[in-house]
């Protein structure tokens, strides 16, 4: 059985399940993956994250062996898959459109895997019973496939994958097709399912807010590539480039220039803000040689009401637009000395007013929360 | 009044559309041997008739042969031109399922001329083999509109499903693909099968000494006396073909719902 949990307990590096080489897609002339490298390990929830049409959908066919690379490797669980057929690769996929078979009944769908496996007609149809009660879906059997809801398809598509404990599970955008309340449901089911079965997940989604929620680690790509792997907290806090950052929150970007650098120290000048001396983490991207800029989150800077006085540092400035939701506001401030206005996401507290269009306020920030993309 | 003319119109399509087939059974049911008003009086010794004609039997057998013969051939050429046009991307596909669809519009003479031609060419007789060649070329093009409908109608990942769930390419075909294509087939069997049955110019250019149903009715015109038990026979091919085409929308809409796609539209 999976020891991967344990091993992550004791502090043991996890062993590696998946590795892609240089991996290489072409779809005639169209470039699809533009040499992947990455290792995913074993007992991880693993997401690709992207916008449309970057290629995780390529990536993840490529490891359920429906789609041939053009060069390079892919390795599960340390053996070469080149020539090796989708029918034989140890992992299983949930589907975007869940592929559900229309034809067959709930538990038919289920034990679809097991037609080929050992085993006695009575212990299949304990394991079927045994998938189903885990996806919640005890007593649905009998029920033919064609007329269950999304979230009862989505869950059907599971535990078909599922019961043939494969070593990866691989997951294609599986919570697209339902509504926001179904889909943070389910989102909160799929950790605690993969918690409980210590399988390696690799979900595939667009959506940055979700692969935050449920990842381990996320690779974020763009056009064919992997442009930062990472764990949620290192993606949103330390984005290696403004396309990061961009995709993933929302970040402020200011323009600055670099005034000296000396070891582990860099001294900037924002605009707007002034000087400041970051430390060299806070610039973890690769020097590219194009605009300099600085970024902050919005739940960085913070609104300063009269009486109250900054922690750190502060800077005058005019609310330009205020955006109200409820238990946060939102407010575009428009710093002096600078072109353009930066958000500032504010909880709302009792007593507190929400500040006017024009109202002159001072907004506190602090250099340790500033990223440098340079 | 308001779309007065276009009523007129329709009705007037209507009449002359389908009075000819109405008054087949009025005539077949008619106690006279003269085909004219006014009716004489309810008779069924027409269709007793039939039993008589042993030519009409052979003819029937004839042409019964040849409509399975060419509805399952065709069906089956279909099967295979329809997963490959909506599956795979090939080299001048457009081309090439153009020249299979295209005796859909040739007129059937030259069709069957160019049959005609090309067999004796070669020196070979002409048989009930010959017909099933034409019919299926002429039925092809049919099923091949159906089954395109159902295999564009499937799901690629349902197949990309069972493979991954440890089916071969083939065990995935007979588990998964086929049953959700069977309404297109038993569609494509009955649609295939009503042409073929009725269809008369290939069968008369290349049937020799084997007339099938049509080709014999034809003969048969030459003595009045005949006539209405073809008026009969004729009723119950009618009754025959809407049945048959009945039962192929039904299982083409029945497939429909089975895989919850939309309707794309269908012959009927
Ligand atoms: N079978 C294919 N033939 C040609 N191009 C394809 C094929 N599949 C995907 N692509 C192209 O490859 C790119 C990546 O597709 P995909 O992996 O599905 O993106 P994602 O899942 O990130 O939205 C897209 O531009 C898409 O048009
Ligand atoms: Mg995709």
């Amino acid at each position: 059985m999976n020891t991967a949990p344990q091993a992550a307990a004791a502090g043991i590096p996890r062993p590696t399940m998946i590795e892609f080489r240089d991996v290489n897609k072409y779809y005639g002339d169209y470039h699809a993956l533009r040499g992947i490298s990455a290792t995913i390990r074993a007992g991880e929830f693993f997401s690709l994250l992207g916008p449309s049409g970057c290629g995780k959908t390529t990536l993840l066919r490529t490891i359920a062996g429906f789609e041939d690379i053009s060069s390079g490797a892919v390795l599960i669980d340390g053996k070469d898959m080149a020539g090796v057929p989708a029918n034989l690769r140890p992992t299983n996929m949930v589907f975007q459109s869940y592929a559900i078979f229309p034809h067959l009944t709930v538990a038919q769908n289920v034990g679809f895997g097991l037609r080929r496996k050992g085993g006695t007609a009575a212990e299949k149809a304990r394991r079927v019973t045994e998938a189903l009660a885990m996806v919640g879906l005890a007593g649905y059997g009998e029920r033919a496939a064609h007329a269950l809801s999304g979230g009862q398809r989505q869950r059907v598509a599971l535990a078909r994958a599922l019961i043939l404990k494969p070593k990866v599970l691989l997951l294609d955008e599986p919570l697209s097709a339902l509504d926001k309340k179904m889909r943070e449901q389910m989102q909160v089911e799929l950790i605690r399912l993969q918690r409980q079965v210590g399988i390696t997940f690799i979900l595939v989604t667009h959506d940055q807010e979700e692969a935050l929620v449920m990842s381990d680690r996320i690779a974020v790509m763009f056009e064919g590539q992997i442009v930062q792997l990472a764990d949620p907290e290192t993606l949103y806090r330390r984005p290696t480039s403004r396309q990061v950052a961009d995709f993933i929150g929302v970040m402020n970007f200011l323009p600055a220039k670099i005034l000296t650098e000396a070891v582990g120290r860099i001294a900037i000048e924002v605009q707007g803000l002034g000087r400041a001396e970051i430390d060299e983490t806070q610039a973890p991207g690769p020097i590219t040689g194009g605009e300099i800029s600085v970024g902050c989150r919005p739940e960085t800077l913070t609104i300063l009401y009269e009486g109250q006085t900054a922690s750190d540092r502060e800077t005058p400035g005019t609310v330009e637009e205020v955006v109200y939701y409820g238990d946060m506001t939102y407010y575009d401030v428009r710093l002096d000395g600078v072109d353009s206005p930066v958000r500032i996401s504010m909880r709302n507290v009792f007593g507190r007013p929400v500040l006017d269009i024009g109202t002159r306020t001072r907004v506190a920030w602090s250099a340790g929360a500033l990223v440098l993309f340079r | 009044m308001k779309g007065g003319g276009l009523r007129i119109y329709t009705i007037l399509y209507l009449v002359f559309l389908y009075a000819p087939i109405v008054l087949l059974p009025v005539f077949a049911f008619n106690d006279a041997t003269i085909i004219s008003f006014p009716l004489r009086g309810f008779t069924t010794r027409w269709f007793a008739a039939l039993a008589e004609l042993p030519t009409l039997h052979q003819a029937l057998k004839n042409s019964l042969i040849i409509a399975v013969s060419s509805s399952v051939l065709a069906t089956v050429l279909g099967v295979f031109a329809s997963r490959a046009s909506t599956r795979y991307e090939f080299p001048g596909k457009g081309g090439l399922m153009g020249l299979i669809m295209l005796p859909l519009v040739l007129p059937e003479v030259i069709v069957a001329m160019s049959l005609l031609m090309v067999l004796l060419g070669i020196g070979i007789d002409l048989a009930i083999w010959t017909v099933i060649l034409g019919h299926t070329l002429i039925c092809t093009p049919f099923a091949i509109a159906i089954l395109s409908a159902a295999f564009q109608s499937l799901d690629r990942s349902l197949e990309e499903a069972a493979w991954d769930l440890g089916e071969t390419r083939l065990s995935t075909f007979r588990l998964i693909t086929l049953p959700l294509v069977m309404p297109g087939i038993i569609s494509s069997l009955l649609i295939s099968f009503t042409i073929s049955l009725d269809e008369f110019i290939i069968a008369f250019f290349l049937a020799g000494s084997e007339p099938t149903l049509p080709v014999y009715i034809y003969s048969q015109l030459r003595f009045p006396k005949q006539i209405p038990a073809i008026m009969a026979l004729g009723t119950i091919l009618v009754a025959l073909s809407v049945l048959l085409l009945t039962t192929a929308e039904y299982f083409r809409r029945r497939g429909l719902k089975k895989t919850g796609a939309k309707d794309t539209g269908g012959f009927l």
